[in-house]
C-alpha cells in the first residue's frame, strides 16, 4: 500500500532514517535529556501501554462507535448536499456561506456549545460529522462536475435526461473523487469525537480516559492514548485508501480540499443574484437559530444570533462583554496572523526542501504524522517545559497544527512544475535554489494559495489551543473563563466571532488569490 | 460490540435492582431521579456510589441516573436544560449567575463544609501563605482564577505581583519546577506529586479568608416547589452514603475498581487518599450537606470582596431540617 502512494510518504529510506530516529528518541527518553524527562522514551511508552493493556477496549470502542457514527451522518449529509450542489449551481451558492462556516469552524469553540445544548453520544457523534461534511460535499461536488463530457454527449445523444446522465456516467466516474475524500475524512471523525469526549463527561471514550489520566503526571499514559488516537485515525485513512485502491485502482491526493468549487456564472436576473447573496450570508444565522429552536434548550442557556446581539449592545453587562471581547481579539489576532505565515513558512520550507532534501523529509513524515493526531492537551507540560509560555509555545503549537495539510498541498504543487520549465535554467547552469526561484517557485502560486486557504481557520484553531492550555490569553483563554462564570452570552460570542474571524480570513484569501491567478492567467489549484 | 457495552450497563443496573429488592420495606414504584455530577468519576463523588450500591437511594423511592461531569459541562446548564433534577456546583458561580443573571437556583446543601481548593506547592519549594507567593507563577484552572484574586485581596497582596498562567489538569509543570504553585482540590494532587519521588505542602484559600463551600447542591425553584419529597429523599439517601463512604475512607474505593471507577484512568490507591483527604472537609457537627448561618455568613462575605452579591435567601436550609 505504502509503496504505491504517488509522494512516497514511507519510502525504504525513509523507513531507515525513521528507525534511526525512533532510536535516537530511546536515547533522549532513557536519559531524560528532554524536559527533565518529561519525554518518555518509546520503550517506556510501550510498556505503559502494555500495562494499561485492559483500560483500553472499552474507551476504543466507545471512541470507534462515535466516530463511526459521526463519520456515516455527515458523509451522508456531504453526499446529498453534494449531489444537491453539483444539480443545481443556485443552491451551490445559496450555500456557500453555511459551507465555509463548517470548513472554518474551530472546534475547540464549538464543542462547549455542543455539550451546552445536546445530551449523551449527541455531542461527539455532532462534532465528528462537522469534521468530515465538508470534505466529501467538496469531492462530491469536484467529482460530479468533472465528468467525462463525452461519456455525457453519449447518453444525451441516445435521448438519456439529466438523471440518467448522473446514474450513468458522472456518478461512477465521481467515485474516485468522493474516496479520496472519505480518506482524509475519516481521521478528522476520530479527532473530533476524542475531542468532544474529552469535555463532554461521558465515562468511556479515550477523551475521557486522556482526562483521568492527565492528573496522573505520567507522560507514558499520555502518549500512550495518543498513539493509539494515531493508530486508529492513520487505520481509517489506510483502510479507506485501501478500499479506494481495490475499487479504482488509483489514489488520489492526501490534502483535503478547501477550495469551494464554483458555481458556473451564467446570465441570471440581477435581482436572483442578489436574493442567492443575501440568503447565502442569511442561512448561517437561520441555521443557527433552528438548532436552537430544535434542541429546545431554554435561552438562559442557548442564545441565538440576536441573544449575542442583546448581549453585546443592550444588555447590562454589555460594556464590559465587549470590552473584555475586543482586548481578547487584540491578543489572538495578532498572534493568529503571524502562527499563519509561521506555519506557511514552515510547510514551505518543508516543500522545498522535500525537493532539495527528499530523504530527509520522507524520513520526517512519520514524525510530522504522529504531530497530527497526537492530542495537544497531552503534549502541554512537554511543550510548556521546553518553551515556556510566550510566543514561541504559541508560534509551535500553531505550526503544528497548520503546517501539515499546507506542505502537502504544496509538495503537490511543486511536484506538478512541469520538468521542461524547470529544464531551461538548469540547462543555463543554474543552481537548484536559482531554479526554485525563477520557475518552480512562481509555478506554483496557485498551490500557495490553497495552502493558505487550508491554514487560515487551523491557524485560530492553534492559537486558541495554546491560550486556553498555556499562555491564558486572548479568545482561547475567554471562552474557559466563560465557561466557569456561566457567561453564556460570552461563550456563544466567541464561538461566533471565531467562526466569524475564520470566514472572513478565508474570504480575504480567496479574494486575493483570485485577483493575483487572475493577473497572472493561472487557475486556481483544488 | 456496543452489545457488550449495554451488556455491561444492563449487568450492573439488574445487580443494584437485585440488591435493592433485598431491602425490606422499599418504596415499590421508583420515581426517577437525575443527577448531574460535576466531575469524571472520582472519590470526589464517594457518597454517592456509596449510596447506590447499598442501594439508598431505591429504599427512598428514587430510580437515580447519575451523570458523571467533564471540563465542558456547566452543572447548572443541565438543570437549566430539564437533562437533571439535581447537580453539584461551585457556589461563585452559582450565586453569580442567580445575582447577575437572575438564575432561578437554589441551594439547598453543601458536600464541602470547607472548600478543598488550595495553593498546592513542593516542599523543596514550599509555599506556605499567600504573602510567598509575590512573585512566583501560579497555575490556576481559568474558572477559578476569582477565587485567587479574592483570597489575594483579602490578605492584601497586590494580583499583578503573582504570575497567574493557566493550568491544564496535569502536575507534571509542577514537578519540574516550570511553576512554582498550583491551585488544584488539596485532596487529591499531593498524591500524584509524592508518586513522582516529591513532596507536596499546601494550605486551603478557605483558611485564608476565602470561607465557601463546594461541590453545593443545587436545584432549580421549579424543581425546589414541585419535588419536594425527592429532594429530601435525595439528601437523606445521600448523607447515609456519605457516612458510609467515610466511616472506614480506604474501605470503599477498592470495592469499585471494577464499576464505578473502572478504566477512569486514575488509581485505586490515588481515590483512597483522596476519600481520606477529604474526610475533615465534608463532615460537620450538624449532619452531612449542612448549611449554619456561620458557614452562609462565610460564603457571603468570601463572594462580597470579588463582588458577587450573594444574600441569605439563595441558601434553602429547610430541607436539611426535613431530613
Amino acid at each position: 500500500m505504502a509503496a504505491r502512494d504517488p509522494r512516497h510518504l514511507f519510502h525504504r529510506s525513509g523507513l531507515r532514517t525513521a528507525l534511526a530516529l525512533l532510536i535516537l528518541w530511546e536515547v533522549i527518553g532513557q536519559l531524560d535529556l528532554v524536559a527533565g524527562g518529561a519525554l518518555p522514551a518509546p520503550s517506556a511508552i510501550l510498556m505503559r501501554l502494555w500495562i494499561d493493556g485492559a483500560d483500553y477496549p472499552r474507551h476504543v470502542l466507545a471512541t470507534l462507535y462515535a466516530s463511526a457514527a459521526g463519520f456515516v451522518i455527515g458523509n451522508l449529509a456531504g453526499v446529498l448536499a453534494g449531489v444537491i450542489f453539483a444539480l443545481s449551481p443556485a443552491m451551490l451558492r445559496l450555500f456557500r456561506g453555511v459551507n465555509i462556516a463548517v470548513f472554518a469552524l474551530p472546534p475547540i469553540a464549538i464543542a462547549p456549545i455542543l455539550a451546552l445544548t445536546l445530551s449523551g453520544m449527541a455531542p461527539r457523534i455532532t462534532l465528528a460529522a462537522l469534521g468530515v461534511y465538508f470534505v466529501t460535499m467538496s469531492a462530491t461536488v469536484i467529482g460530479l462536475s468533472q465528468a467525462d463530457s463525452r461519456a455525457t454527449d453519449l447518453i444525451r445523444a441516445y435521448g438519456g435526461n439529466r438523471r440518467q446522465q448522473l446514474r450513468l456516467v458522472s456518478f461512477r466516474g465521481a467515485l474516485p473523487s468522493i474516496l479520496a475524500g472519505l480518506r482524509i475524512a475519516a481521521p478528522n471523525a476520530v479527532l473530533g469525537a476524542i475531542l468532544a469526549e474529552f469535555g463532554g463527561g461521558g465515562r468511556w471514550g479515550l477523551g475521557a480516559y486522556l482526562l483521568g489520566s492527565l492528573g496522573r503526571g505520567e507522560p507514558e499514559r499520555l502518549w500512550g492514548i495518543g498513539l493509539i488516537a494515531t493508530a486508529i485515525a492513520g487505520l481509517s485513512y489506510a483502510g479507506f485508501a485501501l478500499l479506494a485502491g481495490r475499487l479504482i485502482g488509483a489514489s488520489r491526493a492526501v490534502t483535503m480540499n478547501a477550495a469551494l468549487p464554483d458555481a458556473p456564472t451564467e446570465k441570471e436576473h440581477p435581482l436572483l443574484a442578489v436574493a442567492l447573496r443575501a440568503g447565502m450570508i442569511a442561512l448561517p444565522f437561520a441555521l443557527w437559530w433552528m438548532f436552537i429552536w430544535g434542541t429546545g434548550v431554554p435561552a438562559l442557556i442557548a442564545k441565538t444570533p440576536l441573544g449575542v446581539v442583546d448581549y453585546l449592545f443592550f444588555s447590562p453587562a454589555s460594556a464590559s462583554a465587549r470590552s473584555r471581547l475586543l482586548e481578547a481579539m487584540g491578543q489572538t489576532l495578532p498572534v493568529t496572523a503571524l502562527g499563519m505565515v509561521a506555519g506557511l513558512g514552515f510547510a514551505f520550507l518543508l516543500a522545498i526542501s522535500s525537493r532539495l532534501f527528499p530523504r530527509a523529509i520522507r524520513a520526517f513524515m512519520p514524525v510530522a504524522l504522529v504531530t497530527q493526531t497526537m492530542p495537544l492537551v497531552a503534549l502541554t507540560p512537554l511543550l510548556v517545559l521546553v518553551l515556556g509560555r510566550g510566543m514561541s509555545l504559541t508560534l509551535w503549537v500553531t505550526i503544528s497544527v497548520t503546517f501539515f495539510p499546507a506542505f502537502v498541498t504544496l509538495a503537490q504543487g511543486i511536484a506538478l512544475v512541469p520538468r521542461s520549465a524547470q529544464d531551461v535554467p538548469r540547462a543555463y547552469g543554474a543552481s537548484a535554489w536559482t531554479e526554485m526561484r525563477l520557475v518552480t517557485i512562481p509555478a506554483s502560486l496557485p498551490y500557495l494559495f490553497a495552502a493558505t486557504r487550508l491554514t487560515v481557520p487551523r491557524a485560530l484553531l492553534g492559537v486558541m489551543i495554546a491560550e486556553w492550555l498555556a499562555t491564558g490569553k486572548g479568545l482561547g483563554n475567554l471562552l474557559n473563563q466563560s465557561r466557569g462564570f456561566m457567561d453564556y452570552g460570552m461563550i456563544w460570542t466567541v464561538a461566533a466571532v471565531s467562526v466569524l474571524l475564520s470566514v472572513v480570513f478565508y474570504q480575504l484569501v480567496v479574494v486575493a488569490e483570485r485577483r493575483v491567478l487572475r493577473r497572472l492567467g493561472m487557475q486556481t489549484a483544488e | 460490540m456496543t452489545l457488550r457495552l449495554n451488556r455491561r450497563h444492563f449487568l450492573g443496573t439488574a445487580a443494584c435492582g437485585l440488591a435493592a429488592a433485598g431491602l425490606p420495606l422499599r418504596a415499590r414504584a421508583a420515581t426517577p431521579f437525575t443527577f448531574q455530577a460535576s466531575w469524571i468519576n472520582d472519590a470526589e463523588f464517594s457518597g454517592y456510589f456509596a449510596a447506590m450500591d447499598l442501594g439508598l437511594y431505591q429504599a427512598e423511592g428514587l430510580d437515580l441516573t447519575y451523570l458523571s461531569g467533564g471540563p465542558d459541562v456547566i452543572p447548572e446548564s443541565t438543570i437549566i436544560a430539564g437533562r437533571a433534577d439535581l447537580t453539584l456546583t461551585t457556589p461563585d458561580t452559582t450565586i453569580k449567575a442567580i445575582s447577575e443573571q437572575g438564575a432561578p437556583f437554589r441551594i439547598i446543601g453543601a458536600q464541602y463544609q470547607k472548600n478543598p481548593l488550595g495553593i498546592v506547592s513542593l516542599k523543596s519549594n514550599p509555599i506556605n501563605s499567600p504573602a510567598e507567593l509575590v512573585g512566583k507563577t501560579l497555575a490556576v484552572p481559568p474558572v477559578n482564577v476569582i477565587s485567587v484574586q479574592a483570597m489575594l485581596k483579602m490578605n492584601g497582596i497586590d494580583v499583578a505581583d503573582v504570575n497567574i498562567v493557566p493550568y491544564a489538569y496535569d502536575p507534571t509543570p509542577l514537578i519540574k519546577g516550570e511553576i512554582d504553585a498550583s491551585l488544584d482540590f488539596t485532596t487529591n494532587v499531593p498524591y500524584t506529586i509524592g508518586l513522582q519521588g516529591a513532596e507536596a505542602t499546601s494550605f486551603l484559600l478557605y483558611d485564608y479568608g476565602f470561607t465557601t463551600y463546594n461541590d453545593t447542591v443545587v436545584v432549580t425553584e421549579e424543581t425546589l416547589k414541585t419535588r419536594r419529597a425527592d429532594l429530601v429523599a435525595w439528601l437523606r439517601a445521600s448523607r447515609q452514603g456519605w457516612t458510609a463512604a467515610l466511616e472506614d475512607p480506604a474501605e470503599w474505593p477498592a470495592k469499585w475498581a471494577d464499576s464505578h471507577f473502572d478504566g477512569t484512568g486514575r488509581s485505586i490507591e490515588n481515590e483512597i487518599y483522596f476519600n481520606t483527604a477529604q474526610k475533615p472537609l465534608i463532615e460537620s457537627p450538624a449532619g452531612i450537606f449542612a448549611m449554619t448561618e456561620d458557614g452562609i455568613e462565610g460564603n457571603i462575605a468570601a463572594l462580597e470582596a470579588v463582588g458577587i452579591k450573594a444574600t441569605r435567601d439563595m441558601f434553602d436550609t429547610t430541607l436539611l431540617e426535613e431530613i
